[in-house]
């Protein structure tokens, strides 16, 4: 069952073994196995659901279905745009697909450093290959690659750097390439279409438009979920209450500790809402003399991973990747207003974009704002790590070139930056990276409830589970140890496959307390 | 437009709007002016600008949205001002009520801010782009990103408009008429 709550009406009070509050990478995961194995599940998911039937490939109607804030969530700051997903599926519905395990360097700090020596790759192979079952993750074949794709790896392969064609979640793809706003054509192997439905299967009760707002804990046991129906805007409608044995919190790195802070459940180490890493990401833009239409086809098949190697410092490093944007996104990337950026606009179709992802050390934290729904959201983007954002543009400058690019585009809010071929690309450096002079986005948040052998420096178990509060789990982005330092939809998903067969492997200790 | 053909319209741009993947600093700027006294004169049938800040909102984004090619239409002659009000109605209000004060600021910035007997609306084209380019170039940074939001909102109306997309070469969505919704 998937119904909206606001739709359903009324207030809803119910019981259940397992109150999931989510329903992205982890939140289906958690649901799908335990509904699976017999547990009675509740998923309580704040946006709506919209299914491939709502999926019309228009931003005026996609963004703000599918994204937190309509998309225009940002740090206090205002200097990093943060892109999360806000529906049934969370963010597997307008993600890209990349689907890579978590990089075995990043295995080991996690275990030598936070005192995590049970995540092993071995220990996780089981997760990752049930994962990877389920949203069919296959390479991407090479007539697969779409024109964006083919120039930049011709550029990467040019100048003798590593680069690859990736993994993804995609079966039948018709290679439309409106993956960010949704998939009109059930191809893309989101939760929406996998794990969402096997929950449904299974029996869980799956509400919609459903706000968590607290989470209750008696003598150290979770005990019921609090919150209202809300509509687009956020206001609260009827009210609803969810009992329950466990609640797995898996909202996201931004929701998640908000919820915990808001419900007074933020523990003794003070790490909750702390440690926020987003894979900041700045893009240049290549325009060339042929017609690429880089929005057609599959957005993200090429993969750069020449300036990061984990194996040496799984602590810094940054990836490429080829970005497209369709009209409103690319518009809102672009400097300069007037007749010099519809200038820029009419080179739309002669495109694309590269992004530099970077594997941050900076950091930022989470606490609950004035309204609900909306928390207050700090990054400090570190002088080393601006200095490694600036060394990428210049990397991206050239690969632009070595595909051909006529001209690069480094869209410096007040003073655009534009090169030609030739031209000495120490100016990127010279301006560097700083936050509000550059646009800087995030689809990456996490580590904000870190997972950690030791409870004054984490906030969670190696499992997931609350190191205060008995039945209480966690299950998404935020319990990364650190950044991640690679797409983390595979990482979420095993993780939280681990935290489902945990809590059933204890679920008669977890019954009997309750 | 018959008053039903217009509802149905906003409709279905109210379920949407829109956004900016990645898009710089929008709404955050007018956090900066919560405490500015607001004016607002009331917004009415549900809309979010009351007609004068319609107007007020319409003479910044024509600029922002000018250009030298012929094929791409005008501000005014699309319905670019009804997505950017159906977007801001469906936000947190918290989030979008600093706008009708901005609007204001902007009309009477020449004034605050160059001593000048003039209000935005009365200067002319040219004197809009430098008025707005002083924005965007402030030495304050609650001003830029202040100019950032009114853009962002501008280019999120303009570019959301199917007849803007041939002049930049985008094909539009492939499912049935570009226009379709679920």
């Amino acid at each position: 069952m998937i119904v909206s709550l606001l739709a359903r009406g009324g207030d809803l009070v119910e019981r259940a073994d397992v109150c999931v509050i989510g329903s992205g990478a982890g939140g289906a995961v958690v649901a799908a196995e335990l509904a699976a194995a017999g547990r009675d599940v509740v998923v309580l998911e704040q946006g709506g659901h919209w299914t491939r039937a709502h999926m019309t490939q228009r931003e005026d109607q996609m963004l703000p279905r599918l994204f937190e804030e309509a998309g225009l969530r940002q740090t206090v700051d205002g200097a990093v745009t943060l892109l999360q997903g806000r529906c049934v599926g969370g963010s597997t519905v307008h993600n890209l697909c990349y689907a890579f395990r978590t990089p075995d360097p990043i295995l080991a700090m996690w275990s030598r450093e936070h005192g995590l020596p049970g995540l092993t790759p071995e220990a996780l192979r089981p997760s990752f290959e049930r994962v990877e079952r389920q949203l069919k993750v296959k390479p991407i074949r090479e007539d697969e690659v779409n024109a964006w794709n083919r120039l930049l790896r011709a550029g990467t392969e040019r100048l003798g750097w590593s680069g690859f064609v990736t993994r993804h979640n995609r079966e039948g793809c018709v290679r439309a390439g409106y993956c960010i706003l949704g998939c009109s054509y059930g191809a893309k192997q989101s939760m929406l279409e996998t794990y969402v439905p096997r929950a449904d299967r299974a029996g869980a009760r799956i509400y919609a438009d459903a706000r968590a707002e607290r989470i209750e804990a008696e003598g150290g046991r979770v005990r019921r979920v609090l919150g209202h129906a809300v509509d687009a805007t956020g206001a609260a409608r009827g009210s609803l209450e969810v009992q329950a044995r466990a609640v797995v919190l898996a909202a996201g790195a931004v929701a998640s500790p908000d919820l915990l802070l808001r419900s007074g459940l933020e523990g003794s180490s003070g790490h909750t809402g702390r440690n926020l890493h987003l894979h900041p990401a700045v893009m240049a833009l290549g325009l060339f003399e042929q017609e690429i239409h880089a929005y057609r086809g599959i957005p993200q098949s090429w993969y750069v991973d020449e300036f990061i190697d984990l194996a040496r410092d799984p602590h810094a490093g940054y990836v490429l990747m080829p970005i497209a944007g369709f009209p409103v996104m690319t518009a809102t990337q672009l400097p300069g207003f007037g007749r010099d950026h519809a200038a820029l606009m009419r080179s739309y179709a002669r495109s694309g974009g590269v992004l530099v992802l970077l594997h941050d050390r900076s950091g930022g934290s989470v606490e609950p704002g004035d309204s609900l729904g909306r928390p207050r959201i700090h990054y400090a983007l570190e002088a080393e790590d601006g200095r490694q954002l600036a060394q990428g543009l210049v990397r991206c400058a050239e690969v632009l070139f070595a595909a051909g690019a006529r001209e690069v585009v480094v869209p410096y809010l007040d003073d655009p930056l534009r090169l030609a071929p030739g031209d000495d690309l120490g100016a990127i450096e010279a301006r560097g990276v700083r936050a509000g002079e550059i646009p800087i986005a995030s689809t990456h948040p996490q580590s904000t409830c870190r997972m950690g052998g030791d409870p004054r420096r984490s906030v969670v178990g190696p499992f997931g589970e609350h190191h205060q509060v008995r039945g209480l789990f966690v299950a998404d982005m935020s319990v990364f140890p650190t950044s991640l330092g690679a797409p983390p939809q595979i990482t979420t998903a095993a993780l939280a496959d681990r935290t489902a067969r945990h809590l059933l492997a204890r679920w008669g200790e977890l019954a009997a307390d309750a | 437009m018959s008053a039903a053909g217009r509802a149905g319209s906003l409709r279905t741009t109210r379920r949407g709007f829109l956004h900016l993947a990645g898009a710089s600093v929008a709404f955050a700027g007018l956090a900066n002016l919560r405490a500015l006294p607001v004016a607002a004169d009331a917004a009415t049938d549900g809309r979010f600008f009351s007609a004068a800040d319609g107007q007020r909102f319409s003479r910044i984004a024509e600029r922002m949205v000018a250009s030298d090619d012929l094929r791409a239409p005008a501000w005014g002659e699309t319905r670019a001002l009804d997505a950017v009000d159906a977007l801001c109605a469906r936000l947190d209000p918290e989030l979008t009520a600093p706008l009708p004060t901005l609007l204001r600021l902007v009309e009477w910035s020449p004034f605050l801010f160059e001593l000048r007997l003039a209000r935005f609306s009365s200067l002319d084209a040219a004197g809009r782009d430098a008025h707005l380019r002083g924005w965007m170039q402030s030495r304050f940074r609650w001003r830029r990103q202040a100019f950032l939001a009114l853009r962002n909102l501008a280019l999120l109306g303009y570019y959301s408009q199917e007849q803007t997309w041939a002049a930049i070469g985008y094909r539009g969505p492939l499912l049935g008429g570009a226009g379709s919704a679920a």
